[in-house]
């Protein structure tokens, strides 16, 4: 257990009732897709922060934190939820930040002073204001974020996607679609590897074909053959980890590796709000196991003695990856700490 | 409000099993308690029902309902997510001895509205309920009288959940699924054929067969059912009120609908120890995602996955030695020492395994001792055993609090707290029966394949022991007790009226009566009066039998013509005189008389006799041989002989 976990302060009744509610929707999957979790989680964060009995910012940090610790130990395996916790841990510290600057009488006058105050990032400071209103602002500016990704990222599609290219994608995913549909005149070719999912990778593909996308459904298995005809390979992840690696949906690794040996470009479709501050080293994410009838189905006598594993996710490594889409443009997967820094403050890392 | 209210999916779940396959562990503990993978099967029905939609929840409990009621008010305290969206409802009433007076109660206390989902507790799922009943209200629709539409998942015939269940047949319509015809059979039976009505075959453009359905013990009903159930005071439980309304179709003006679970849905229900055992290794094997044991008892995970689907609590102290194998689920604060080795087993809370212990298939609640060198397989030890070193348990269930000895050796027996140390007893009776031992399903490739459970746990003192090792229910099939008893009941009323010479009339009336009383099949009714008849205590006392006994069926023709008028009928009451001649010694030699009565008393006729007699032959039947009956069959082809020839 590392230091930063000590204990916090508990939550009222209302906050914890409205939190199990966010983790059971999610469980029980009424509540799907990494956009809508992420809006989901801002959500009930900020009903948290309109809530609190009260204001000072170090009470809003413990609340939020607090919230953040039953949501990552319900939900291991939702990255995106505890990647919102992050960004609105670090709106409440700047908004601490800059009241402590102004409010120091000669705020910005001295060099000193400046020097000084730029790494009190603990927001331990005592204050009598009224923090929630400029954190709101905030929160808005990080919903309006949240809504614009996905049209952020499909404005760069014609940078990347050229007609007649040859596309590949692996398994569904509603931004590779969108973004493939808003490549416009350019119109590709696409070749679609089924993922776990079959009947989601169809529909996709269909959808798409009634675009005028000219796709070709194909098996995972002649990705090996296919490859070293493609231009470009296109993925939509889970998750984009610290280091640039990626956690993918379940037999990514497969069609990478293959993109790698014959030096097809890999380019990743990621949010910002997926990009994670966890370095790999931590296994309970990638251990983690995918109900069993997603690789078979609960027929023969011997379903009920064999194990069945099917992994949820796949894990990508850096070197895979040529580059990320994110809402702010291409970057490099040596480029992620960068955007790291900018999005979470070092100290919520782990919350 | 009102309307509200009405869109609001109502859920029944029963929590008594109605039947002692989970004995001794359930005696005192209602079956809702009982932890599968470390979870109550209450908690994994209320969140499924949350989450399928249910809004609502009429839990009746008959067994012990203060602990239900206090398990319910602990969750509202931890605030487990169901309490949130679930209005849970407990009833109770301790008279109530079958399904069939449940629903009676239910019907009388108003509280459903309309269509509602009607389950056990024992049924583990992930289906979408609101969804499965907007299906039957579609059907309802269509036919104004479906009352019920039986939910089933379909898996493969060789599936160990339908081998160790009471397997269903069913034939329906394939268009509308409307079930034409429905039976059960007793687990390993060995019928191989299947007779279907003609009709139902004429009548349908497309009749499907189905025998690979595992019951899930769910059922969506329509509003019509519970007074159905108050109607027909003789339904007992879900499958004579399907018989029930099978047979009486247009009697009740009700049908049965069934449906299959698609895809990625699960449903099982906990039925015996054997299913108890293969359920829980699905939920370790994530079937009922997203049921798991994560979050059966609260949403925080507090379990540590550690591959081969091995789970362990986080508070749990494992040796550096010991070996999980696969399939191992591990409760808080549990220690397993050194060289230990554990394959497909469960171990609850506060536990400590010993020494180089081998645990396989085996469920062992909470804090239970076992200590070093022991050897255990298939078992089930409940909460607060102490188990001395050295002791090999095979097959073993234990009852809470109870210790077992050092050196013990056991194998298929039940121990209870009262028999604390009498191994010898158990010992004496263990392979005397079949029904207290453990099968091993091991097909020669090692120890992998531990299946568990044997079906029934019999007791050596019950009556009923050596014939129904293999019953899963004993609600579903009349006891011995009852036909004896309906048996004495008949000979008394009978006596009676030979004594009193009432008439006939009356007679049929009292057997009827009691009939209903008692729950007897109609061919069984045939059979008992025949013998019954036989067994007149008049006839007993009497010098000359023969004599009595014509006087007896003159007497008594009115109701032997009654109830003999069908082929079948004739075989029951040949069976009858057959049975009543081996069994009564006053019949003793007489067999070919008696037959000659009724024959000429025209209750049998001739075609009947010559099929029985065959049967006999080949059964090889000690009354074959009887020479008044070898004399009589003579006579009888003969007599036959002769007639043909007249013609």
């Amino acid at each position: 257990m590392s230091p930063l976990e000590g204990n916090l302060q508990d939550l009222d009744e209302k906050s914890i009732e409205n939190i199990v509610k966010f983790v059971s929707d999610i469980r029980t999957g009424k509540l799907q897709g990494s956009n809508k979790i992420a809006v989901a989680t801002v959500t009930l964060l900020e009903q948290i922060i309109t809530d609190a009995s009260n204001t000072s910012a170090l009470f809003l940090v413990n609340a939020v934190r607090a919230t953040g610790r039953r949501i990552t130990k319900a939900l291991p395996h939702e990255l995106i939820a505890a990647n919102m916790v992050r960004r609105v841990l670090r709106a409440i510290r700047d908004e601490q930040r800059a009241l402590a600057n102004q409010s120091s009488e000669y705020s910005g006058d001295s060099l000193q002073r400046l020097v000084l105050a730029a790494p009190s990032r603990r927001a331990t400071l005592p204050s009598h204001h009224d923090l929630r209103e400029p954190i709101r602002d905030h929160i808005a500016e990080l919903l309006g974020e949240l809504e614009a990704s996905t049209s952020a990222i499909c404005g760069q599609a014609k940078e990347h996607i050229h007609t007649d290219e040859l596309i590949l994608t692996y398994g569904s995913s509603n931004l590779v679609e969108k973004f493939l549909k808003a490549s416009g005149t350019n119109k590709p070719k696409l070749l679609l590897v089924e993922g776990p999912q079959h009947s989601e990778s169809a529909a996709m593909a269909t959808r798409l074909s009634s675009q005028g996308v000219s796709v070709t459904l194909v098996n995972g298995a002649a990705v090996g053959a296919l490859m070293p005809r493609v231009n470009k390979v296109v993925i939509g992840v889970r998750s984009t980890l610290a280091g640039g690696a990626v956690l993918g949906e379940a037999g990514l690794l497969a069609v990478t590796t293959a993109a790698r040996h014959y030096s097809v470009p890999v380019v990743v479709l990621s949010p910002l709000y997926k990009l994670s501050p966890l370095h790999s080293c931590d296994h309970t994410h990638f251990n983690a196991l995918a109900p069993p009838y997603t690789a078979m189905p609960y027929m023969s006598g011997e379903s009920a003695l064999t194990q069945v594993y099917a992994p949820m996710c796949d894990f990508v490594p850096p070197d895979h990856v040529t580059l990320f889409i994110t809402n702010l443009g291409g970057s490099s997967p040596s480029y992620i700490y960068r955007l790291l820094s900018e999005l979470y403050d070092p100290n919520d890392y782990q919350i | 409000m009102e309307g509200e209210k009405e869109n609001v999916v109502q859920a029944v779940v029963i929590m008594d099993l109605f039947n002692n396959n989970l004995n001794p562990i359930c005696t005192e503990n209602p079956v809702g308690l009982l932890p599968v993978a470390g979870v109550p099967l209450i908690d994994y029905v209320l969140e499924s029902l949350v989450a399928g939609g249910v809004g609502e929840v009429i839990l009746f409990s008959c067994q012990e309902p203060t602990k239900v009621r206090e398990h319910i008010k602990k969750c509202k305290q931890d605030m487990v997510p169901w309490t949130f969206s679930l209005d849970v409802q407990i009833l109770s009433s301790e008279t109530c001895e079958t399904m069939g007076d449940v629903m009676r109660e239910i019907d009388a206390a108003g509280l459903v509205r309309g269509y509602f989902i009607l389950l056990g507790v024992n049924t583990i799922t992930n289906v979408n309920f609101a969804a499965l009943l907007d299906q039957h209200k579609q059907i309802c629709k269509k036919d104004k009288g479906a009352a019920m539409t039986l939910v089933y998942k379909e898996v493969a015939w060789d599936h160990p959940l339908i081998s160790n269940n009471k397997s269903v047949f069913l034939a329906a319509d394939g268009n509308t699924k409307k079930i034409l015809l429905y039976n059960t059979y007793k687990p390993k039976c060995k019928d191989t054929t299947v007779s279907l009505p003609l009709e139902s075959v004429l009548h349908h453009s497309e009749v499907k067969l189905h025998h690979n359905l595992l019951d899930t013990n769910i059922a969506l009903c329509s509003p019509s059912v519970p007074p159905l159930f108050s109607d027909n005071f003789d339904f007992q439980n879900r499958n004579d009120f399907i018989h029930g309304i099978l047979i009486n179709e247009d009697i009740l003006a009700s049908s049965l609908y069934y449906t299959k679970l698609k895809g990625n849905q699960y449903a099982s229900a906990v039925t015996n120890w054997k299913t108890y055992h293969i359920i829980s290794l699905d939920i370790l094997h994530r079937w009922v995602h997203p049921l798991s044991i994560e979050s059966g008892s609260f949403y925080q995970n507090s379990y540590t996955f550690m591959g081969k689907h091995n789970y362990i609590k986080t508070s749990s102290v494992l040796s550096r030695s010991c070996t999980l194998q696969e399939d191992v689920l591990i409760g808080s604060n549990t220690q397993i020492s050194d060289m230990a080795s554990l394959t497909k087993t469960i171990i609850g809370n506060n536990s400590h395994i010993g020494k180089n212990v081998i645990i396989q298939g085996s469920h062992i609640m909470n804090n239970v001792v076992i200590k070093d060198n022991c050897k255990i397989t298939n078992s089930f030890i409940d909460c607060d055993c102490i188990i001395d070193e050295n002791s090999i348990l095979d097959g073993v269930i234990i009852g809470s609090g109870a210790k077992v000895n050092e050196d013990t050796k056991l194998k298929g027996n039940i121990i209870e707290k009262q028999q604390v140390n009498r191994t010898e007893k158990g010992l004496s009776k263990s392979t005397s029966e079949s029904g207290t031992e453990w099968e091993n399903e091991s097909s020669g490739d090692g120890d992998e394949e531990f299946i568990g459970f044997e079906k029934q746990w019999t007791d050596s003192e019950s009556c009923y022991s050596s014939d129904s090792s293999a019953e899963s229910s004993l609600a579903d099939s009349p006891v011995p007790d009852d036909t004896n008893i309906f048996l004495q009941e008949v000979i008394d009323s009978l006596a009676r009226g030979y004594e009193e010479k009432l008439k006939c009339d009356y007679l049929i009336l009292e057997i009827n009566s009691s009939r209903y009383a008692y729950n007897i099949q109609l061919h069984e009714v045939n059979f008992y009066v025949v013998r019954a008849i036989l067994s007149l205590p008049t006839l007993v006392d009497s010098k000359n039998v023969l004599v009595t006994v014509r006087d007896v069926f003159k007497f008594f023709h009115p109701v032997l013509v009654n109830y003999i008028k069908t082929k079948s009928s004739i075989l029951d009451c040949l069976r009858a005189v057959e049975d009543s001649c081996l069994k009564n010694d006053w019949l003793n030699g007489k067999a070919g008389q008696i037959i000659h009565l009724l024959y000429n008393a025209d209750v049998v006729d001739e075609d009947s006799l010559l099929a029985w007699y065959e049967d006999l032959k080949t059964d090889e039947s000690e009354i074959a041989q009887q020479k008044s009956l070898v004399n009589f069959f003579e006579w009888l082809n003969e007599a036959s002989e002769e007639s043909e020839e007249s013609e």
